[in-house]
């Protein structure tokens, strides 16, 4: 259980990008967070409101516009090499050298923070276990499953057992079994091993699984934080409603429809469901979460609207059933 | 230190394990190599192989009439003192009449006699140490060349390029007009002949096809001419002293006999040279034959596989600079990068990283491909060959060299590049034009345009080192200066680029 020690301190964190027709655009509009030792936090929200800019400046790969973070009182700014030392990082995507075995994989990250030796190599060992990769450790990484490597992506990142672990993502395009393997790795570093995790995604109900608390980002900012209990209080669970649109493809400006036409609509999410494609990449299809005001009958206006507008029989080749 | 030489193990064996990779580094340039050195070369023996090479000699130069030379020279109370006391109306001196006859395979000979009765002074007898002692007076050309050249001398430069065209010659060396007044030195301090600093070249008009020969013929002038430029340096010298020692404005009709006596019994050494410019026997093929017999004793496959397969395995070796360094990019899609970032690595390290494992990509790659090479020369000829010469310590310069360099350009391009896919277009145009400069696709540019390939530095340093010539300092700092510039530029371009 997290204690009241601070491990990540955000402060005012922006970072703007250059349009191509010149024009600034804020991507991150100045957050401010506090994670705490042992905690696990949730960075949740849709596809571009900038969880992975977010987390790309907390961990020093993006230099941030405005503000500047602490990772166990290093700043991210002024002492990169110090705060780096005591994270690791798990990206979305598998980030792991095709041509090289799941071992020289695992060796050369290690060197890369600094370790050598027979410690590295008992170390390596000790990862290759946890990520049940033992017997395949020979292998390239351009054989292995999706799962397997998967496995091997979260392997690295805890090679020099990091105080504070950033995952990224890390369910994006997995089958449900190696899902849920990664979400017992998450309790078990941060039951066992005390590890705070910093844990970005989409999917509700994986924040609510694994968080202590959950911050939502939207559009740059942070529209909610708190623990669950909090969450489901500011939002409302009894009004919130989840559609699963099938194989289609999701339209952005269907969302910001809904959000402008329904009456006490006040957020409308699009998220991903737990649909795998043969070859473990992401598909685009997601799943509508809207959010609503308590007391309001907006969500049968919703349903109604939808299925005025034709939107389930284009996406889904069926009505909505109520 | 242990982090960059991780990353650059890392380049080095992801690029050795990949087969596709390998095949381009590797395989295309030694078949290339080899299919080239067969179709020239031939399987080859230990007999000279190159000869007969068609050449057609065109020479217009006029010379040089040393009544001209003395009224250009010296003023004009003087000039006549020393037409009437040297009397030298029949002398001309032809340098382009020599090198012709040596291209010929002619005996050279002198266009006249100088000599004064009036003045003991015989220009012709005075020792020309240039020359061997016992070959002092008849002056045979003692060399090979009548069983690598069959020369032809014509008289119209236009019909010499025709048949250079047409395929009748390999080679056709036109030498200019004005090219031994040109050649010859000049005097300031006391003679009133201007300088001229118009060069006046030998146009040595080669056949495409036959670029071999081309270069063979190249060389022999070369090294002629150079023989005679030190013989006119060494002249100039001599010119400047005599001119300290006699006030040549003072020099009247009374006063020259007495002078040049003095002269000649002060101290005749300082004059030797001299004799070797009114000596008929002036032979300086000599120093040329070194190589010539180099060239002819060695094996042609060999030869013909140093001159390709170095050539190949440059340019082959381009494109692995160019598309290692590229290979960051790659790794910042898949993820790596960012993985390496993320860590307690500063950028810069990783960077150098890259840049010290793409230089050792390339070195491994040409130094394989040199062992290949030869490991395909012994195969072929049957018997143990290493063809890259016995300086080992200046081939291990010449690759060190040239790695840098290539891996420098290799920096370079992709650092002044904005994306990956500009890389892709300008890489490959940069690589191809630097081949063609440097003589990879099989042709000769010339000479002056093909210096400004790294090719051609590194074609020209193998083919020294396997003729077991010394000379391989200037390919060096070429080299070394180009490749340090293109890295250092390149690495600044490409960390702004990369953010690192």
């Amino acid at each position: 259980m997290p204690n009241q020690t601070v491990m990540v301190k955000v402060e005012k964190l922006r970072k703007s990008f250059k349009r191509a027709d010149g024009t600034m655009v804020d991507a991150v509009k100045g957050i401010d967070l506090e994670i705490y030792q042992g905690e696990i936090f949730s960075l949740l929200g849709p596809n571009g409101a900038g969880k992975t800019t977010t987390i790309s400046m907390i961990s020093g790969l993006l230099s941030p516009t405005e503000g500047d973070a602490t990772i166990g009182g290093h700043s991210i700014t002024k002492a990169p090499l110090a705060a780096k030392r005591l994270m690791g990082f798990i990206p979305q995507e598998i980030a792991l050298y095709p041509e090289l075995s799941a071992r020289q994989n695992l060796l050369f990250f290690g060197k890369m923070y600094g370790m050598a030796g027979q410690a590295l190599q008992k170390r390596v060992d000790e990862v290759l276990a946890f990520i049940d990769l033992t017997d395949r450790q020979k292998d390239r990484i351009d054989t292995f499953s999706g799962g397997m490597k998967r496995r091997v992506n979260i392997g690295v990142g805890l090679l020099h057992k990091p105080q504070l672990l950033y995952m990224d993502e890390p369910t994006v395009g997995i089958d449900p079994q190696s899902r849920r393997r990664i979400l017992d790795t998450v309790k078990q570093l941060r039951n066992e091993q005390g590890m705070t995790v910093l844990y970005t995604t989409h999917l509700m109900e994986e924040a609510q699984e694994l968080s202590d608390r959950v911050a939502i980002i939207d559009h740059g900012e942070i529209i909610a934080l708190g623990t669950q209990n909090e969450l489901t209080q500011q939002v409302g669970e009894d009004d919130r409603l989840e559609f699963t649109l099938g194989e289609q493809p999701i339209p952005e400006a269907l969302l910001v429809q809904i959000q402008g036409t329904i009456e006490g609509v006040s957020k409308v999410l699009l998220t991903q469901p737990e649909q795998i494609t043969e070859n473990s990449e992401r598909s685009t299809a997601g799943r509508i979460t809207v959010f609503a005001k308590r007391g309001r009958r907006a969500l049968p206006d919703v349903i109604s609207f939808l299925n005025r507008a034709g939107v389930f029989l284009a996406l889904t080749g069926r009505a909505l059933r109520d | 230190m242990g982090k960059i030489w991780a990353i650059a193990w890392k380049e080095l064996y992801r690029t050795l394990t990949d087969r596709n990779l390998l095949l381009i580094m590797f395989a295309t340039p030694l078949a290339l190599s080899t299919i080239i050195g067969l179709a020239f070369g031939g399987l080859g023996s230990d007999t000279p192989t190159i000869a007969a090479i068609p050449v057609a000699v065109v020479n217009l130069d006029q010379g040089l009439d040393i009544g001209s030379l003395i009224s250009d020279t010296l003023p004009i109370s003087s000039t006549q003192a020393m037409t009437t006391a040297l009397s030298p109306n029949n002398f001309s001196f032809n340098v382009g009449s020599v090198i012709e006859n040596i291209l010929l395979s002619q005996p050279i000979t002198a266009g006249g006699i100088i000599s004064s009765a009036a003045t003991n002074l015989d220009l012709s007898a005075l020792n020309c140490d240039l020359l061997p002692a016992d070959d002092n007076s008849t002056a045979n050309f003692q060399g090979s060349l009548a069983d690598l050249l069959t020369t032809t001398a014509l008289t119209d430069p236009v019909a010499a390029r025709l048949g250079v065209e047409q395929g009748d010659y390999a080679v056709a060396v036109i030498i200019p007009a004005d090219f031994t007044q040109r050649f010859l030195p000049t005097f300031t301090d006391n003679g009133n002949r201007p300088p001229d600093d118009t060069a006046s070249a030998i146009e040595v008009y080669g056949n495409s096809g036959r670029a071999l020969s081309a270069g063979i013929v190249r060389s022999i002038v070369e090294g002629i001419v150079n023989q005679f430029l030190r013989l006119t340096v060494t002249l100039e010298a001599s010119i400047d002293t005599l001119f300290d020692m006699v006030d040549l404005t003072r020099i009247n009709t009374t006063t020259l006999p007495t002078t040049l006596a003095t002269l000649t019994t002060v101290n005749t050494d300082t004059f030797a040279v001299l004799g070797c410019l009114f000596q008929p026997a002036i032979n300086p093929i000599r120093l040329e034959q070194q190589p010539l017999d180099q060239l002819q004793a060695g094996n042609r496959f060999a030869l013909v596989l140093v001159t390709v397969g170095s050539a190949q395995a440059v340019f082959f070796a381009l494109f692995t600079g160019v598309f290692g360094i590229l290979s960051l990019y790659e790794e910042r899609k898949q993820g790596t990068l960012q993985r390496m970032l993320v860590s307690p690595t500063a950028g810069i390290t990783i960077l150098l990283g890259k840049l010290v494992g793409n230089l050792v990509v390339v070195l491994v790659q040409l130094l394989i491909l040199l062992l290949a090479l030869t490991t395909v020369a012994s195969l072929i000829l049957g018997t143990s060959t290493f063809i890259w010469g016995s300086n080992l310590p200046a081939l291990l310069g010449v690759l060190l060299a040239l790695a840098l360099c290539v891996s420098g350009i290799g920096v370079l391009i992709v650092g002044l590049a904005r994306t990956p896919e500009q890389v892709q277009v300008f890489g490959p145009m940069v690589n191809m034009a630097l081949g063609v400069l440097g003589g990879s696709f099989g042709f000769s540019v010339p000479a002056a345009l093909a210096r400004l390939s790294l090719i051609y530095w590194g074609v020209d340093a193998f083919q020294k080192l396997a003729a077991n010539e010394s000379g391989v300092g200037l390919n060096l700092l070429v080299l070394l200066a180009q490749g340090l510039i293109f890295f250092l530029v390149g690495a600044w371009l490409f960390r702004r680029r990369l953010n690192l």
